[in-house]
């Protein structure tokens, strides 16, 4: 009885869990090759600052964010100076690119109008309709979409009319040229003196210049017109009025200024603004180098070309085990079975509470790991019959196999496990997906060998001593070797 | 015949053989470095994808003529250095070497007019040659340090003569990998990379479990060193076992390779089954044959 019990042990946890991942409908985190979707790697400069790769993703980070559309943005650092960018069922393909991908570029532009004083763009006229009073003529100069009076292309040297999200509802500001970009600005913090955060400027020496008279231009005007815009890849981050104290025939000197940011979040917009002018955009600039664009079409197909080659693989080997190995062949089936529901909850478990995708990468290192698994089992028997033919009694030569054939898979599994942990460290991108399901399954190996292989195979050699249910072969011949 | 290789008594004199085995290697390892001088020597390309040379691929599904193939390997946009078409399918994929964004997407456009498919439809891949470079460079470096401690543990465990045969086939299988390959004209992509990887780990797996049988035998017979005997009786004994375990791991891989041609499916899958079928078969192969000769030498030098 107990070595029932110990024999169907790790069948029932398999099971058991496997029944746990299904009911509670968890799958595997397919990855994008097999969902379809882009695949972006960027890579920067040999040698560049890791804290500057974390801010570059980071600002990433929130700019897919902004860009809707996208489904599960996974955007991670993969060795030592690349960055992986992954977006699925995406549509809009170059956009999504150019938001990750460029430096982006900061500019410090005048306001001239907005729709604060207005209530609608100011890029628009709005001329009443005679014939219809409800519905006024719109009109919007060249470039302008007429529908939301914002700036189609937008050109830092010219006028245009760009959209602001950052006050908590949508302003557009009609913006001047460019007079300073983020080269200007040797550095930005946020700090908390009294009472409220403010961002501390500082200007690059050959910029305060150009930076005070523009503040003696601002100083001049008031309302809207006394306001900077600080435009981030043609969206408005902020526009900091100038402060009502600043003499029209000074301006701000010292190449320094502070902009006051209120106290309401605890200094995250401060912090925000401050990153944002220190790095432009992003803090390093990176090479494309690879884009990869997935439809979903042929991701499912390839998952389904997987999935089938797998299943057809396991019934080959299958019909083969039990043919060649008769009852220890069951044992085997059993034990791949239960290796396959073990390592199917545990992928769809890793991928719930780890993260792990499922890659490609992954799903041939699965292939390849039911045949390593099913070489185990081969290495036992083979074990049991080298003991049977030197004249052992099904009992001993059954227990002698099993504790041989741990030996042999222990040393043989080290190899596969030092490969793939290796692989795994220095290696990047889809050869880590590869390694990862070939390390954990050379582990489950190892585990269905020494806990359940070893309780089996004796159990098994109880029920006959007839060869014939064991080897396709008879008695007298493998006993007259 | 069966019965005789199923219990192990086959009677091969591997001991005696092993120098027919040695001339075998010679003549393969001759081969291996034609081959590689003539690639070397810029006579033979390998076929690179595009991942190491830079480029562009599009793929699509839709009807297409031979003269529609022409016309595009001919277009006067982007040189398009390849097509590949498939049986059963009727997707066709296009490569075209490194260029500016403006050509790569008017090649894209130029596609799409030409076959009336939507650009979305197309399957667009852009890379620049430093992914296939990375890849290459840290599987090199995995490759190295993997070998050392794999040469230490075959030391610790068996003997050091082991390790270096070890290695020895394990080469032989990389060569052969490689050879074929050059031969054949088949892509090399970063997933073959991955799979080269795998191989190495087949290759030293299959010939620690030779080892381990090899001590075994010498165990039985009370000795500490090999002899003719302890060989031929071990790989007598261990033929069944290699055909099976290689049987076993090829099916679920010649599955893949049949079943994604039968559907039609190019990509990374088949990259894979293709160079680790070669690698299970070369690493089986080279477990008897490539270690054979090198245990007979041992054996006479003792």
């Amino acid at each position: 009885m107990k070595t029932i019990i110990k024999f169907l042990f790790l069948p029932m946890i398999s099971l058991s869990l496997f029944i746990y991942v299904f009911i509670n409908d968890i799958s595997p985190k397919l990855g994008l090759d097999l969902q379809g979707g882009i695949s972006l790697i960027l890579t920067a400069e040999e040698g560049t600052d890791s804290e500057l790769i974390e801010q570059a993703v980071n600002i990433m980070r929130s700019r897919i964010s902004a860009f809707g559309d996208v489904q599960e943005p996974e955007i991670s650092i993969s060795g030592e100076n690349s960055v992986l960018v992954q977006l699925p069922g995406i549509t809009d393909q170059e956009k999504a690119i150019e938001a990750v991908g460029t430096t982006g570029l900061l500019t410090f532009r005048p306001v001239l109008n907005s729709s604060l004083s207005l209530g609608y763009s100011p890029a628009l006229t709005i001329v009443e309709n005679p014939d219809d009073p409800e519905n006024p003529i719109i009109s919007a100069p060249n470039g302008v979409d007429s529908l939301t009076g914002l700036t189609i292309n937008d050109d830092p040297t010219k006028v245009s009319y760009l959209l602001s999200l950052s006050g908590g509802y949508p302003v557009i500001y009609e913006l001047g040229p460019a007079v300073l970009t983020g080269n200007d600005i040797s550095d930005a913090l946020a700090v908390y003196p009294q009472n409220e955060w403010i961002v501390q400027l500082v200007l690059k020496d050959n910029s305060a210049n150009k930076f005070t008279e523009l503040t003696k231009q601002l100083a001049s005007l008031t309302g809207e017109q006394r306001k900077l815009a600080i435009v981030l890849d043609s969206q408005v981050i902020s526009a900091p009025g100038i402060a009502l104290d600043v003499n029209p025939n000074i301006g701000i000197t010292g190449g320094t200024a502070a902009i006051s940011m209120g106290n309401a979040d605890q200094g995250e917009s401060a912090n925000n603004l401050a990153v944002v002018l220190r790095y432009g955009a992003l803090p390093v600039s990176f090479e494309r180098s690879s884009i990869q664009k997935v439809s979903a079409t042929l991701g499912e197909n390839t998952l389904r070309l997987g999935l089938e080659a797998g299943l057809i693989g396991l019934i080959f080997v299958s019909l083969f085990l039990i043919f060649y190995y008769r009852i220890n062949g069951f044992i085997a089936i059993l034990g791949l079975s239960s290796f396959g529901m073990l390592f199917y909850s545990a992928i769809s478990l890793l991928g719930k509470y780890q993260g792990y995708t499922l890659t490609l990468a992954g799903i041939a290192g699965i292939i390849v790991s039911i045949g390593l698994a099913a070489d185990s089992y081969i290495v036992t028997f083979e074990k049991f019959k080298d003991e049977l033919k030197i004249g052992r009694s099904f009992q001993y030569a059954s227990e002698k196999a099993v504790t041989e054939a741990w030996k042999t898979i222990l040393t043989a599994d080290f190899v596969s496990l030092t490969a793939s942990v290796i692989l795994y460290v220095l290696a990047i991108g889809p050869i880590r997906g590869f390694a990862l399901t070939l390390g954990l399954a050379t582990i489950f190996d190892l585990i269905f060998t020494r806990f359940f292989t070893k309780n089996a195979v004796p159990l098994f050699a109880k029920v006959s001593d007839n060869t014939r249910l064991f080897f396709p072969i008879k008695k007298e011949v493998l006993s007259n070797v | 015949m069966f019965k005789k290789l199923f219990l192990g008594t086959t009677e091969i004199n591997f001991y005696k053989l092993g120098n027919t085995f040695l001339k075998v290697f010679i003549v393969e390892m001759t081969i291996f470095i034609a081959v590689i001088g003539l690639s070397l020597s810029g006579y033979r390309d390998l076929n690179l994808s595009v991942d190491f040379t830079g480029g562009t691929t599009y793929q699509l599904s839709t009807d297409y003529s031979s003269d529609d193939i022409s016309d595009v390997m001919n277009n006067t946009i982007l040189k398009v250095s390849r097509y590949q078409t498939f049986e059963n399918s009727n997707s066709i994929i296009f490569r075209a070497v490194e260029s500016t964004q403006d050509k790569e997407t008017e090649l894209l456009n130029y596609l799409s007019y030409k076959f009336d498919v939507p650009t979305e439809n197309i399957e667009f891949q852009r890379v620049g040659p430093t992914f296939g470079a990375e890849i290459t460079s840290k599987g090199l470096r995995a490759l190295f340090i993997f070998l050392a401690i794999i040469v230490a543990l075959i030391s610790f465990r068996y003997e050091l003569k082991f390790a270096i045969i070890a290695l020895v086939a394990l080469f032989h299988d990389l060569l052969l990998s490689y050879t074929v390959y050059e031969l054949l004209g088949l892509e090399i992509t970063p997933s073959t990379i991955i799979a080269l990887l795998t191989i190495l780990g087949y290759s030293l797996y299959d010939t620690v479990i030779l080892f381990d049988k090899l001590k075994d035998s010498q165990k039985i017979y009370k000795r500490n060193n090999l002899n003719s005997d302890i060989l031929n009786k071990t790989f007598n004994e261990v033929l069944m076992r290699s055909i099976n375990t290689s049987l076993t791991s090829a099916f679920p891989i010649i599955s893949i390779l049949f079943l994604g041609n039968y559907l039609g499916i190019d990509g990374s899958l088949s990259d894979f089954a293709v160079p680790l079928l070669i690698g299970i078969l070369s690493g089986t192969y080279s477990s008897i044959f490539v270690t054979v000769p090198f245990l007979s030498k041992i054996i006479k030098t003792n």
